[in-house]
C-alpha cells in the first residue's frame, strides 16, 4: 500500500513541472501577443479562453490517442508514465495561465514603457521596470497554473492510469478510494490537497512581496 | 537644447489623422502654452515632443539631428533632458516616495535632501512613505509633477498640469515653472483652459484644433 508521502511527493513533482512549463510558454505567448494590436491580439486570446472551458476528460482522451502504442507517438512509450501526465497537465494550465497573464502584460507594457520614457529612461530600464511589475501577476499566474494542475483528474486518470508507487496522484488515489468506499482516508487525501495548494498560495505571496520589496 | 517638429502627421489608426501638419519649434527658454479643446491633438503633440511616440510622418529634430535617425544610445542620452507628466498621474505600485525618485533612480541619482524639501514645500512630506493607493488624486497628481520637477530637465512637457491641484499647489507649480525658466528651460504645457496667470507668464500660445494649429502667438 502506498503511502501518503509517496503520493503527495509525487503529485507535487508532477503538478510543479507541468505548471512551471505552463507558466514559461505563457510569458512567451503573453509578451509575443502585446506586440500585436489590440484587436488580433484578443482574438488570439479568445482561443485560449475557449480551451480554457475544455473538458479536461476530452483533452485526456486526444493525448491518450496521441500515446497509445500504435498512436503517432505510441514510440516514445510514455503513456501511462509521470511524463504523460506532465503533458496532460501542462495542456491544461497553460490556457489559464495566459489568459490571466496576458490583459495585465499587455496594459502595463505600454503604461510602463511610457512612464520610463517620460521621465527620460531607456527602453532598457522600460522592460527592467516593467518585469518589477509584473512579479505580482507572474506569481498569481504560476499558482493558477499549479492549482489547476494539482487538482486535475480527468487527464492525471486516462494518461497516468493512477498505478500504484508509479502514476497515482493525489487526484486519482481520492478518486479510487472514493470508489473503494474509504470515504475517510479520501477526505484525509482532500485535505492535504487543500493544505497544498493553500500553503503554496501562501508561500508564493510572501516570496512575491519578499522580491517586491528587495527590488524596490 | 532646440527641439523642431518638422511636417508632423500622427495616426494611431492609419486611417484617421490626430495631428495634420504641425510645424513648431522650441528654442528660447520660456513657457509655451498648447491650448485646444478636449480631443484636439494637443497630448499627442507633447509626446511626440517628449521623444515617447514617432509621428506617422514628418520629423522630430532635435538640436538639428532626426532623432528618431538616432542610435538607440543616443535617443536614451537625448531623451534625459526631456521630461513629460501625463494629465493623469501615472504611478507604480510602492509608496509616494518611490514614485518620486523613479525618475532620480533611472538615472542612478540621489537627492534625498531634495525629495524632502520639494515634498515639504507641497505638502506631501507626511504623506512620502503612504503607499499610492492611499493618496488621494491631488497628493497622487503632485507625487507626477515633483517627480520632474526633480530631474530639473531642459525642456518639461506638462499635460493638464492643473487638474486636481488646490490653488496653493497651482501657484507653487507656476513658481517653480518659472524658476526653470529662469535657469533656461522650456516648459510646455497642454491645457484645454487658459488660467489667467498663465496667460501672463506665457511666451508663446498655440491653438491646436482637430489635430492642426490654428492660431499661434508670440510675445
Amino acid at each position: 500500500m502506498e503511502t501518503i508521502v509517496s503520493i503527495m511527493s509525487r503529485s507535487l513533482y508532477v503538478s510543479s513541472i507541468a505548471a512551471l512549463i505552463a507558466f514559461a510558454i505563457a510569458i512567451a505567448i503573453s509578451l509575443t501577443l502585446s506586440r500585436l494590436a489590440r484587436r488580433k491580439a484578443e482574438m488570439v486570446l479568445s482561443i485560449f479562453e475557449v480551451f480554457v472551458g475544455v473538458p479536461t476528460t476530452v483533452i485526456g482522451v486526444l493525448l491518450y490517442m496521441v500515446f497509445y502504442p500504435r498512436g503517432p507517438l505510441g514510440i516514445l512509450g510514455i503513456l501511462y508514465t509521470p511524463y504523460a501526465i506532465i503533458i496532460g497537465e501542462f495542456l491544461v494550465a497553460l490556457p489559464i495561465a495566459v489568459t490571466h497573464m496576458f490583459r495585465h502584460v499587455y496594459e502595463l507594457k505600454d503604461f510602463v514603457r511610457e512612464l520610463v520614457l517620460s521621465l527620460g529612461g531607456s527602453e532598457n530600464q522600460a522592460i527592467g521596470i516593467l518585469i518589477k511589475e509584473l512579479i505580482p501577476i507572474m506569481i498569481s499566474s504560476y499558482f493558477l497554473a499549479f492549482s489547476r494542475a494539482i487538482g486535475e483528474l480527468g487527464v492525471a486518470l486516462i494518461v497516468g492510469g493512477g498505478i500504484e508507487g508509479y502514476t497515482n496522484v493525489l487526484t486519482t488515489a481520492i478518486a479510487l478510494q472514493t470508489s473503494l468506499g474509504n470515504y475517510e482516508q479520501a477526505i484525509q487525501l482532500g485535505g492535504i490537497l487543500i493544505a497544498i495548494t493553500t500553503t503554496i498560495a501562501i508561500t508564493l505571496k510572501i516570496l512575491g512581496e519578499y522580491i517586491i520589496w528587495r527590488l524596490r | 537644447m532646440e527641439i523642431a517638429l518638422e511636417n508632423i502627421w500622427h495616426s494611431y489608426d492609419g486611417s484617421t489623422y490626430v495631428l495634420k501638419n504641425i510645424n513648431l519649434i522650441f528654442k528660447e527658454p520660456g513657457i509655451y502654452i498648447l491650448i485646444g479643446p478636449n480631443g484636439s491633438g494637443k497630448t499627442t503633440l507633447l509626446k511626440i515632443l517628449s521623444l515617447i511616440i514617432k509621428p506617422s510622418k514628418g520629423n522630430v529634430l532635435v538640436d538639428g539631428k532626426d532623432f528618431w535617425s538616432t542610435s538607440d544610445e543616443e535617443k536614451s542620452l537625448i531623451r534625459r533632458n526631456i521630461v513629460f507628466v501625463h494629465d493623469k498621474p501615472t504611478l507604480l505600485r510602492g509608496s509616494a516616495r518611490y514614485n518620486i525618485e523613479l525618475g532620480l533612480k533611472l538615472r542612478e541619482v540621489k537627492k534625498e535632501d531634495d525629495v524632502i524639501e520639494f515634498a515639504s514645500r507641497y505638502g506631501l512630506e507626511e504623506a512620502l512613505d503612504k503607499p499610492v493607493h492611499k493618496l488621494s488624486s491631488g497628493q497622487a497628481k503632485t507625487v507626477s509633477i515633483l517627480r520632474a520637477l526633480l530631474l530639473k530637465p531642459k525642456i518639461l512637457a506638462l499635460d493638464e498640469p492643473f487638474t486636481f491641484l488646490d490653488n496653493t499647489r497651482v501657484k507653487l507649480l507656476i513658481e517653480d515653472i518659472l524658476d526653470m525658466v529662469r535657469n533656461g528651460s522650456i516648459i510646455v504645457i497642454a491645457t484645454h483652459y487658459m488660467y489667467k496667470d498663465l496667460e501672463v507668464i506665457s511666451n508663446k500660445i498655440v491653438e491646436i484644433v482637430n489635430g492642426e494649429i490654428s492660431i499661434s502667438s508670440s510675445k
